[in-house]
């Protein structure tokens, strides 16, 4: 899959766009943002102290429950215990917040990196529980990557800013001033024209 | 009147490089910096001009080498419009790095308020904070409508030598009111320059910096100064021993035109004022002695010949 299908920085003078294209750039790269980005336009107008960006997202991934980074199951028997094993540990930090958060944070054992070990009265139905359990959601993530991007690419003091999120549609205007309606009725032509783009 | 002396910089081992400083305080020169860093150090200089080349030979002898660094001696602050994340860590802090290896001593300088178009503003004093440096560089961003129109209010209040640094190459000088020099290819970046366009522009600023003080020294040769900065330094680490305690890495920095010295202004101020010089005089007759707007350091201004009536 190709890593941008459009990436387009307009400024009045082409060639600041294309140095503001290189900052975009970076801070795409620098919140990983690449593969979740289809489509970008950036418009930059410094003499009206605008900027407008409109960003058409690829389909997000799902939700990350336990059972996909690991299996639950029972642990000694005469002590009721549950037992993750996890296989990958890049949700760890947000598996134990939660797991903290139902059982206490003195009642979640970890003998070991990948292993994390419970207690409980009716074992069979806490592993049923544990295991559709929502430890990430890379789209409620993906949202604050966006946000951050956004006011970390605007030139900064831009501090009025609007923003649309609409499933894939990311609309996002900002300056110094107070925004005229037309410019943001700009941005979404903007988003339509991005999104009929073949 | 002292020997000319040229600024340069030392860098080699650590092992015997007491005989490089021996050396040069046999000859006359002054010792401005050392930075020990593991088994490497770093020599700033002053050499008296005749005697380079021993030096020179003394060094190449230590496998170590020497460069001529033509920023020694000053005290440069470079300039971002804020410390977030638009204006910092990158660019400013390449900028401030070259400068560095000139020979130069750097501060970098966020302003609290200074981003923005039409809301950017400095502060009184920011301005005189900036006022106590030899000379400042700002560095600006990408767009040449907000270097031109915007943002040159930044540079209003400030009396010294202004240098703008930003993304646009075909600006001049003259198009950005108050700035005393432009440079351009160095605007608002999200990562570390180091491909060769913009290390390009990084020398390309360097030598701009040096022309302008190049150009105060020689402002300042056709009024000396009562007493070499220098000199005056020397003098403060024989005889406020204090110094050494100072954990920064320029205790006392110079600059063109006087020195701070990194020592808490109330305790330290009365024994900087009756520093004592071999002609009998003391540094209060030849410089004025301020609380400086940095920390609570200590601000020496050496007063011109013309003014104190003798040169010590």
């Amino acid at each position: 899959m190709e890593a941008l299908e459009t990436f387009v920085v307009e400024s009045p003078v082409p060639e600041e766009g294309d140095a503001y294209k290189s900052i975009v750039a970076d801070i795409i790269t620098e919140l990983v943002l690449g593969g979740a980005i289809g489509r970008i336009k950036v418009v930059v107008r410094p003499e009206e102290s605008l900027y407008q960006m409109a960003i058409i997202l690829r389909g997000s991934q799902p939700t990350v429950k336990v059972s996909d980074i690991g299996s639950v199951e029972a642990g000694n028997l005469a002590k009721k215990e549950v037992k993750i094993s996890l296989t990958e540990e890049k949700y760890l930090p947000e598996l134990l917040e939660l797991l903290w958060a139902r059982y206490g944070r003195a009642k979640v054992f970890q003998p070991e990196r990948r292993t994390l070990i419970m207690n409980a009265e009716d074992t069979s139905a806490e592993i049923e529980f544990l295991k559709d359990m929502v430890v990430a959601d890379p789209r409620r993530t993906l949202q604050s990557r966006l946000v951050e991007m956004a006011i970390r690419a605007t030139p900064e003091g831009f501090r009025v800013r609007y923003h649309s999120m609409d499933k894939h549609k990311f609309v996002f205007v900002a300056s110094e001033d107070a925004l005229k309606p037309e410019w943001i009725q700009e941005a979404n032509q903007m988003i339509t024209e991005l999104a009929e783009e073949k | 009147m002292a020997a000319i002396l040229e600024p340069y910089i030392y860098e080699g081992g650590v092992h015997k490089h007491s005989l490089i400083t021996e050396l040069l305080e046999d000859l006359g020169g002054y010792l401005i910096q050392k930075v020990p860093a593991a088994t490497e150090v770093t020599l700033v200089m002053l050499i008296p001009r005749g005697d380079v080349h021993l030096i020179e030979e003394l060094g190449t002898k230590l496998l170590g080498k020497l460069t001529r660094a033509p920023l020694t001696g000053t005290e440069i602050a470079v300039v971002s419009p804020t410390l977030a994340s638009h204006h910092l860590p990158h660019s400013a802090c390449d900028v401030a790095e070259y400068l560095r290896r000139g020979g130069a001593n750097t501060n970098m300088l966020g302003l609290a308020r200074g981003m923005g178009r039409r809301v950017s503003l400095s502060d009184n004093y920011e301005r005189k904070l900036i006022n106590e440096h030899d000379l400042a560089v700002f560095s600006f961003g990408t767009f040449s409508d907000c270097i031109k129109n915007k943002k040159p209010k930044l540079l209003e209040g400030v009396i010294v030598p202004k240098i703008v640094t930003g993304g646009p190459r075909d600006l001049k000088t003259e198009d950005i009111a108050n700035a005393d020099m432009y440079v351009g290819g160095i605007g608002r970046v999200a990562h570390r320059l180091r491909k060769s366009g913009e290390l390009d522009s990084l020398d390309g600023m360097n030598e701009k910096v040096i022309e302008v003080v190049e150009k105060m020294r020689e402002d300042l040769a056709k009024d000396p100064l009562a007493v070499l900065p220098a000199r005056v330094m020397k003098e403060i680490h024989e005889q406020i021993p204090e110094i050494f305690n100072v954990l920064s890495p320029a205790p006392v920095t110079l600059q063109l035109d006087g020195l701070r010295v990194k020592l808490p202004y109330e305790q330290f101020h009365e024994k900087v004022e009756k520093l004592e010089f071999d002609e009998g005089v003391r540094l209060s007759d030849m410089a004025a002695i301020t609380l400086s707007k940095m920390k609570n350091y200590i601000l020496v201004k050496i007063k011109r010949e013309s003014e104190v009536g003798f040169t010590a």
